[in-house]
């Protein structure tokens, strides 16, 4: 199975005088489940539809499979695509749908009838290959757009937020599914999102699109853990880690007017921003003075708000704290569980 | 694969769109702008198929001619009166018909097939109904009104006065439901939940039509205005069938005016002139109409 | 409070009933002419009870008068003008409302202009030119000029028809390795049918009941069934009841369209006018 490798060489897009992506390199293995993740206007989904051919790219190169397929136009790349909006043909069948792109490579009228009965079954949409588009609920379109991307058996799939549309509990079970589909095909897999969580249970690795380039390449494990930069900390996670500024000098750190002990040391003293994760707040005696603001408790998880000087920051636990809103209260984090990023570049230390 | 000539999917757009766009352009400007050019070359000479002797270039004279021609202003003014009545007679009356009937529950599928009739009917012949079975004196139906209500019998089409007020009720009478059915599609997709929090607002009825509704259907409005306009600048076949452009010149608007001085009189050359003036007027109004809904 | 809302509804379906006889009626009158005697037409006052008559259709149908060659006329420009309008207006509306090339405003802004053209800005020149090439009185000249108005009408309410289609289409069917012109054929025009039988029949309607180019540029050989009307009530002055036979025949293929593609209609209507297309 080596068949489905990606690689972007410093892809350049610029539309008119701005510039959407900043030089993109990338580099897909075969089978891979790879997830481009970002808030709106980061570039995600420009580079997915490079990757497609949908979109010229304005510098750089794309290669599959080591062949140079930058100029190669959508239908030459043997890749197929799974639209936000679906894109199915409103007018022809689901049958139809999904025989389409087999339909256009001359394929005989008997094997695509085979090829289809195959896919559709594949997603379960085997009862409803004699609907129409407009006849479907919007789970079901969505089956009809997968399995009229696994009918041409591609090299590479791409994917474009596939599950926005679907209510949350259908986009949680689709997700499971989706992620047993593609081990089962052994395909590649480009998926564009901006839900981590998403990003965070499909993917064999992540790139974290930033303005317009790649902030981070890794395993899910790997982005969370280890952000590489101020931005990534800030993206990742729910609630996002909180940011301080401070002041770090030999093993200690200062944030506002408290000291806080950290594991590593520093050479010379240096402003930073220093990252909690939620999850890594402890409210007890010493640390910094903060106010609780709000407790919002959701059952299995709370989320506590804090106000320390004019910074808010917010607290997961499994169950809410034993603290009223309003109260005085201190805050502190392990000395390992601290993040420390340069102040001016964001760069992790 | 090294020879393969570099393509890119903008430039096959490109290609493909202009292999679409050529043949129709082609024949536009084949069918229109040069036979204008032409138009503006004609303009400038006498050609009077009567007199075909006389025929040669004459420089602007034609235009000239113009400004001492009674009959010339008299169509610029009938143009105008023609034009500005029938437009503002269909918006008015269509809102108002289209606000009436947008509140009846049921049977608005009836009326707006009555209303398609007279727009699908060639106006030639819409014309033809008025002058005989409309308008004629005596058995006319307007006249069997008039005379059953003791107001006695008019010669609608005969008379100059009446004739400018006819031609005008037939125009109004085909293109109304044109305005009718375009403004009660474009009320039926109001929001009625903006109407029901202007109601909490407590704003009358007066209030929410002035508003709410009219700026919220204005875009339509001035559209149904801007075709209508063309439409009655343009008008032939109903004026030359009920009444010819006359009694004399009563009801000869400039288009009937450039019309019968081409092929009527025959005089190809002031025709000309007169038909460049026409199509200036209509390019200029629709030009500052279109710049007006797009201002906004 | 009920019973005031009980009068309302009532004045309000009176008011629109009257509003929408006038329309009809005139015609419904017409109707009932055709099938009069010329002695009832001047009955005073009008006789509402009458022995139909087939007469005036039978004179109008295979008499003297006869319009069938007229209708056959028409019937051959109007059909020649669709075919050739939708021809060449699918194509150009589809790179007009969805691709993307230089010059695409300045491209729509000229197809635009030549709708806002009067005909009689036109018809000069092509009472001209086609005297000199011996082509009055054919079909061929009448058609080129019908061009003229249905060309632009087509390609503006197709444009708007092209615009509704989701923008995905294209580039999921250039996915599916369709290429660009099978992706016209069976990705986007099966969705804007409706359209094209919006456009269809607005194009035929507009050329079966035009009149000022017929008269000028037409003749003895090629005389459309409105010519033939107008010159009807010249030679036939008084004969109502045949010139309404006359005229509902010549109206029957029009009110036909009317009437069972009334939903298409209002559709053509409205999409041009709140898009800015369209121009009657």
């Amino acid at each position: 199975m080596s068949k489905g490798s990606v690689r972007l060489e410093g892809i350049v897009k610029r539309h008119g005088a701005t510039t959407v992506l900043h030089g993109v390199d990338l580099a897909i293995e075969p089978g891979e489940f790879f997830v481009l993740l970002g808030p709106s206007g980061s570039g995600k989904t420009t580079t997915l539809r490079i990757l497609a051919g949908l979109e010229a790219v304005s510098e750089g190169r794309v290669l599959m499979d080591g062949v140079d397929v930058t100029l190669e136009e959508p239908g030459e790349r043997d890749v197929a695509m799974v639209f936000q909006s679906y894109a199915l043909y409103p007018h022809m069948t689901v049958a139809q749908n999904i025989g389409f792109p087999l339909k256009m490579i001359g394929t005989a009228a008997a094997e695509i009838r085979q090829a289809v009965a195959d896919a559709a079954a594949k997603v379960d949409i085997g009862h409803l290959l004699a609907r129409t588009p407009g006849q479907l609920s919007g789970g079901q379109q969505q089956r009809v757009a997968l399995a009229r991307a696994i009918v041409r058996q591609p090299r590479l799939f791409l994917l474009d937020e596939p599950l926005s549309n679907l209510d949350a509990k259908l986009r949680v079970e689709t997700r499971l599914e989706l992620h047993a589909l593609q081990r089962s095909l052994g395909a590649t897999a480009v998926y564009v999102t901006h839900d981590q969580e998403e990003a965070m249970t499909l993917a064999d690795r992540i790139a974290v699109f930033m303005d317009g380039r790649i902030a981070q390449v890794g395993t899910p494990r790997e982005v969370f853990a280890q952000p590489r930069t101020v931005d990534v900390a800030g993206f990742i996670g729910t609630p996002p880690m909180n940011l301080l500024p401070a002041r770090w000098e030999a093993a200690t750190l200062t944030i506002g007017t408290d000291r806080l002990a950290v594991a590593a040391r520093t050479e010379a003293p240096r402003d930073v921003t220093v990252g909690v994760r939620p999850g890594d707040v402890r409210i007890g005696a010493t640390g910094l003075a903060a106010r609780v603001e709000r407790i919002e408790d959701l059952g299995d998880t709370a989320i506590t708000s804090f106000t320390a000087g004019n910074r808010l920051i917010k607290q997961k636990a499994d169950r809410a704290p034993d603290v009223r809103e309003g109260e005085s209260v201190r805050l502190s984090f392990a000395a390992e569980a601290a993040h420390l990023f340069d102040r001016a570049t964001g760069a992790r230390l | 694969m090294a020879t393969r000539p570099a393509r890119s999917l903008a430039a096959q757009e490109r290609r493909f769109a202009l292999a679409l766009l050529v043949p129709a352009l082609v024949v536009l400007l084949v069918t229109t702008t040069v036979p204008l050019v032409y138009l503006a070359w004609t303009s400038l000479m006498r050609l009077d198929l009567a007199m075909a002797y006389l025929s040669g270039f004459a420089g602007l004279d034609n235009y000239v001619k113009m400004g001492s021609d009674p009959r010339f202003w008299n169509s610029l003014v009938l143009t105008g009166i023609y034009t500005a009545s029938t437009v503002i007679l269909q918006v008015v009356i269509g809102l108002a018909l289209a606000l009436l009937v947008l509140q009846i529950p049921r049977g608005q599928a009836l009326l707006r097939v009555g209303a398609i009739l007279p727009i699908v009917l060639a106006p030639v012949v819409v014309g033809l109904f008025w002058r005989t079975l409309v308008l004629a004196p005596d058995f006319g139906l307007v006249d069997l009104v008039t005379r059953s209500l003791g107001l006695g019998s008019h010669n609608w089409l005969g008379d100059p006065d009446l004739a400018l007020i006819s031609v005008i009720a037939i125009h109004t009478w085909q293109w109304t439901p044109f305005a009718f059915l375009v403004l009660l599609a474009s009320l039926a997709t109001l929001p009625p939940d903006v109407y029901e929090a202007a109601r909490l607002d407590r704003a009358s009825a007066w209030q929410r039509f002035r508003h709410i509704t009219l700026p919220l259907i204005r875009p339509a409005v001035v559209m149904v205005v801007i075709l209508r306009t063309m439409t009655a600048l343009s008008a032939f076949a109903a004026i030359f069938a009920a009444t010819g452009g006359g009694p004399g010149s009563a009801t000869e608007i400039l288009n009937l005016y450039a019309y019968r001085t081409s092929f009527t009189e025959l005089n190809l050359g002031y025709g000309s002139s007169l038909a460049m003036v026409l199509l200036a007027i209509t390019l200029a109004i629709s030009f500052l109409m279109f710049r007006l809904r797009r201002a906004r | 409070m009920d019973r005031h809302k009980y009068w309302r509804r009532l004045v309000l379906a009176v008011v629109a009933g009257v509003g929408v006889a006038v329309w009809v009626f005139p015609v419904l009158w017409a109707l009932a002419t055709s099938f009069k005697t010329e002695r009832d037409v001047l009955a005073y006052p009008p006789v509402w009870l009458f022995e139909p008559t087939l007469a005036n259709y039978r004179e109008v149908l295979v008499g003297s008068s006869s319009i069938v060659p007229n209708l056959w006329s028409s019937l051959v420009v109007a059909t020649l003008t669709t075919v050739l309008t939708m021809l060449i207006a699918l194509p150009a509306a589809y790179a007009l409302g969805r691709l993307r090339y230089p010059a695409k405003r300045a491209s729509g802004f000229y197809v635009l202009g030549t709708q806002m053209l009067p005909p009689m800005g036109l018809i000069i020149p092509y009472y001209l030119v086609l005297q000199k090439m011996g082509a009055l009185d054919t079909y061929a000249g009448l058609t080129v000029i019908y061009l003229t108005f249905a060309l632009p009408f087509a390609i503006w309410l197709m444009v708007s028809y092209f615009e509704d289609v989701p923008f995905e289409m294209e580039e999921a069917a250039l996915l599916d390795r369709a290429g660009r012109l099978r992706t016209l054929w069976y990705v986007i025009l099966p969705q804007v049918r409706g359209g094209i039988a919006v456009t269809t029949i607005f194009v035929f309607l507009n050329a079966w009941n035009e009149f000022m180019f017929a008269v000028v540029l037409g003749g003895n050989r090629v005389r459309t069934v409105t010519v033939a009307m107008f010159n009807f009530i010249s030679v036939e002055q008084t004969q109502w009841a045949k010139v309404a036979a006359g005229a509902m025949l010549a109206m029957l293929p029009v009110i036909l369209i009317g009437f069972f593609a009334q939903r298409h209609i209002v559709k053509g209507l409205t999409v041009g006018a709140v898009k800015g297309g369209g121009r009657r």
